[in-house]
């Protein structure tokens, strides 16, 4: 904004004319507190991430050894991928399931939703209101609940699931790591469907009627009308929430942590919920190690979603 | 030659008694300007880390800290109290941020002694007050070349807790001495119906360690191989074949990874029959109307065990000569008879001090008798050995998992973790 403003200022006060230096120096002054925010809280953890991942540290967090051990958080022999005894095929493969199927689940349940909640029907408002609570509840208190709910002793969802016939006994569903994944992935779809949904829904409530009317002037069956017509202007609205889905699902530590009651390296890990296992018991330097790959895993995966999808398209 | 060897002889002596003076200055220096002062006149912060034993935690902490600011008014305590299951990632915290508690109450102490971070107990502690403490459970705190850098504040020791009407109820005469007993019994108690489960064996984060512990010298082995710990050794294998076999004949808890908080509220339901225990867990239980008996841990050979668990007071050097004199004072405190019962006695475990033992017996019920009887029987841990830390925490992550892997796999596996560690 800054950028558009400046030189119509310059032109009516300062006859030299803008350069782009000048500019940028004029500019300054509106950037400074976004740059001193990612300077601080950005750019100064990850290179000290980056830097600890270097150094030797126990358990505790001292550091045991004054000089860098080369790759050894990362590939010796208690590193990051080569720790005895932690399934890393497995916890990398559910990472990227874990993403895929709740960014996916969410932006399918989401499309649904925000259709069903632009038509117009009575009660609409209140409808509404009851989809994004989800979002006002905190992510922690959510997973608490469910977890609570799926203990297999007391559980509420236990039991209805056992008074209604659906299984024979109660499960203790949250200490056995797979199915504790898969409960989570539904958690993280459920706290997740709020935002999506409106952002879609914003974007529906921007599809401009006579675009809609013409097409079925024309002829268009609802499916082609939609396809065709709705989905093509929503593509801004689903890259948005899709890229910040991606982000926040990556490093969602909460559901997980919460959600996972078996202890150690199960295979029920990702490898966000692995870093802070490394952080208890390998110190903060592996768990950093681990931290710079998830890092740079995240910044794959990001690049994939944008070369195949080219959400910025629209966007820009 | 001879001469070269004497002159070296004296070069020696004469720098070994300067630098003699040096530290000694150095000590004068540190303690002089604390100890010459006021107590009344001395104003710093300390802190304090210590875990919830019970709900009267903090308030037995503040009974001391009351007591110390009537001689100390101008020092602060800061008091900070966290539950067991995740205090080992606190005490973590707080070292990684450079926030170095004055005072810790923590199970372990090794690597904080190894990294230098604290001060030697018996530069903060007058001789009678550590003389005060029983030998057996002082010698804990001290590194394998006998520097103590801990001193027990809590002593437990874990039976075997058993349900006596349930036994009843399933015919069993007399607690099991044998594995084969153990086996037996908890096939009687299984064999009652109603979701009762013999043993409970909480292999969960909490209590992994002391559970393994038990059950390898119950199977006459040990941690300790020379210098170091081993945690594949023969017994090692048999003893975690032996918990696997419990499991897998139905005769534990379902879950392997419940802490010790799960089987005791099994047990207080009156759903399994025996579990290891302290003084907690027989008062939860009791309260919920149990009738608990109590005898020494089963072995292979029926030669009963039980397992001594001490924690400790740790004192963090924080370089500050007033903190470290206020932190001296206030420990002087604790350990005086008239405040360290009462406190021991929030605990609702064992007292450390010899006096406080002897007093403990005399007024102790038939319960804490037990418990008081047992520390003469109880082993310990190797908590001074470096490499106890990557070993209890290979094992806090892992031993449930005897329930579907292979014992000797998975102990290979918990040793090649503390291998690459060290």
């Amino acid at each position: 904004m800054s950028s558009t403003v400046a030189p119509r200022r310059a032109g009516q006060k300062d006859r030299r004319g803008p350069t782009p230096a000048r500019e940028a120096l004029r500019s300054l002054p509106w950037l400074l507190p976004t740059l001193v925010l990612i300077v601080c809280v950005v750019l100064y953890p990850a290179g000290l991430m980056i830097y600890t991942s270097f150094f030797k540290y126990n358990n505790k967090g001292i550091l045991r050894k004054p000089d860098p051990i080369g790759l050894d958080n990362y590939i010796g022999p208690a590193g990051a991928l080569t720790f005895p005894g932690v399934p890393i095929g497995r916890i990398l493969l559910n990472t990227v399931v874990w993403v895929a199927v709740v960014v996916l689940g969410t932006l399918i349940l989401s499309l649904l939703l925000a259709q069903f909640l632009n038509l117009p029907f009575r009660g609409r408002k209140l409808l509404r209101l009851f989809v994004i609570l989800p979002w006002a509840c905190s992510v922690v208190m959510t997973a608490t609940v469910f977890r609570y709910g799926l203990q297999d002793k007391v559980g509420l969802f236990n039991r209805l699931l056992v008074d209604t016939g659906i299984l024979e006994t109660a499960r203790a569903w949250t200490k056995d790591p797979t199915s504790a994944f898969w409960v989570a992935v539904f958690v993280a779809i459920y706290v997740s469907l709020p935002f999506t949904t409106y952002t879609i829904l914003a974007g529906l409530q921007a599809v401009p009627t006579d675009v809609r009317e013409a097409a079925h002037v024309d002829g268009a069956g609802t499916w082609a009308r939609y396809w065709h017509i709705v989905l093509p202007l929503l593509r801004p609205a689903i890259a948005v929430a899709a890229l910040i889905n991606i982000i926040n699902v990556f490093n969602s530590l909460p559901i997980l942590r919460i959600l996972q009651e078996t202890p150690g390296y199960h295979t029920g890990h990702i490898t966000t919920t692995l870093m802070y296992e490394y952080q208890t018991s390998l110190g903060p330097g592996v768990s950093s190690a681990l931290s710079v790959l998830n890092f740079l895993f995240c910044l794959v995966i990001i690049g994939i979603y944008l070369a195949v999808v080219q959400p910025t398209k629209e966007v820009a | 030659m001879k001469r070269a060897i004497k002159l070296g002889a004296v070069a020696l002596i004469s720098a070994l008694a300067l630098s003699a003076c040096g530290g000694g200055g150095g000590d004068q220096q540190g303690s002089t300007p604390a100890s010459s002062e006021d107590p009344a006149a001395l104003e710093t912060t300390i802190k304090i880390l210590a875990p919830s034993y019970s709900d009267s935690s903090k308030a037995d902490w503040d009974a001391i800290t009351a007591k110390f600011n009537e001689t100390y008014p101008k020092v602060k305590v800061e008091l900070q109290i966290e539950g067991w299951e995740t205090f080992a990632d606190k005490v973590q915290a707080r070292i990684q941020a450079g926030d170095l508690p004055d005072i810790l109450n923590d199970n372990a102490f090794s690597s904080s002694a190894d990294a230098g971070l604290l001060y030697r107990m018996d530069e903060l502690l007058s001789k009678e007050t550590l003389d005060a403490i029983e030998p057996t459970l002082l010698d804990n705190g001290k590194m394998p070349d006998g520097t103590l850098y801990a001193t027990p504040d809590i002593a437990s020791a874990r039976l075997l807790a058993y349900n006596k009407d349930l036994f009843e109820k399933a015919g069993i005469a007399e607690p099991p001495k044998t594995w084969a007993d153990l086996e037996d019994a908890s096939q009687k108690l299984a064999a009652l119906g109603d979701d009762i489960r013999g043993y409970g064996m909480p292999l969960g984060k909490e209590e992994a360690q002391v559970e393994s512990s038990l059950w390898l010298w119950g199977a006459g082995g040990d941690w300790a191989d020379g210098e170091n710990l081993k945690a594949d050794s023969d017994a090692a294998v048999e003893a975690f074949t032996q918990m696997k076999k419990m499991y897998e004949s139905g005769y534990t808890q379902a879950n392997l990874e419940d802490n010790r908080q799960g089987t005791t509220d099994l047990f207080s339901a009156g759903k399994l029959g025996m579990v290891i225990g302290h003084g907690q867990v027989v008062s939860d239980a009791t309260a919920k109307g149990i009738n608990v008996g109590l005898a020494p841990v089963p072995s292979k050979s029926g030669e009963g065990v039980a397992i001594g668990v001490t924690d400790f007071i740790l004192a963090f050097d924080n370089k500050d000569a007033a903190r470290k004199q206020a932190t001296a004072a206030y420990l002087e405190l604790f350990y005086s008879d008239e405040l360290y019962v009462p406190w021991y006695k929030g605990t609702t475990l064992l007292p450390v001090t010899k006096s406080a033992i002897e007093k403990g017996i005399a007024e102790a019920d038939e319960y804490n008798k037990a418990f008081l009887d047992a520390l003469t029987l109880v082993k310990f841990q190797p908590v001074s050995n470096p490499q106890w830390d990557a070993l209890q925490a290979a094992l806090k992550a892992s031993a449930y998992k005897v329930g579907s892997e292979d014992p000797k796999t998975l102990l290979e596996q918990i040793q090649a973790q503390v291998v690459a560690q060290s």
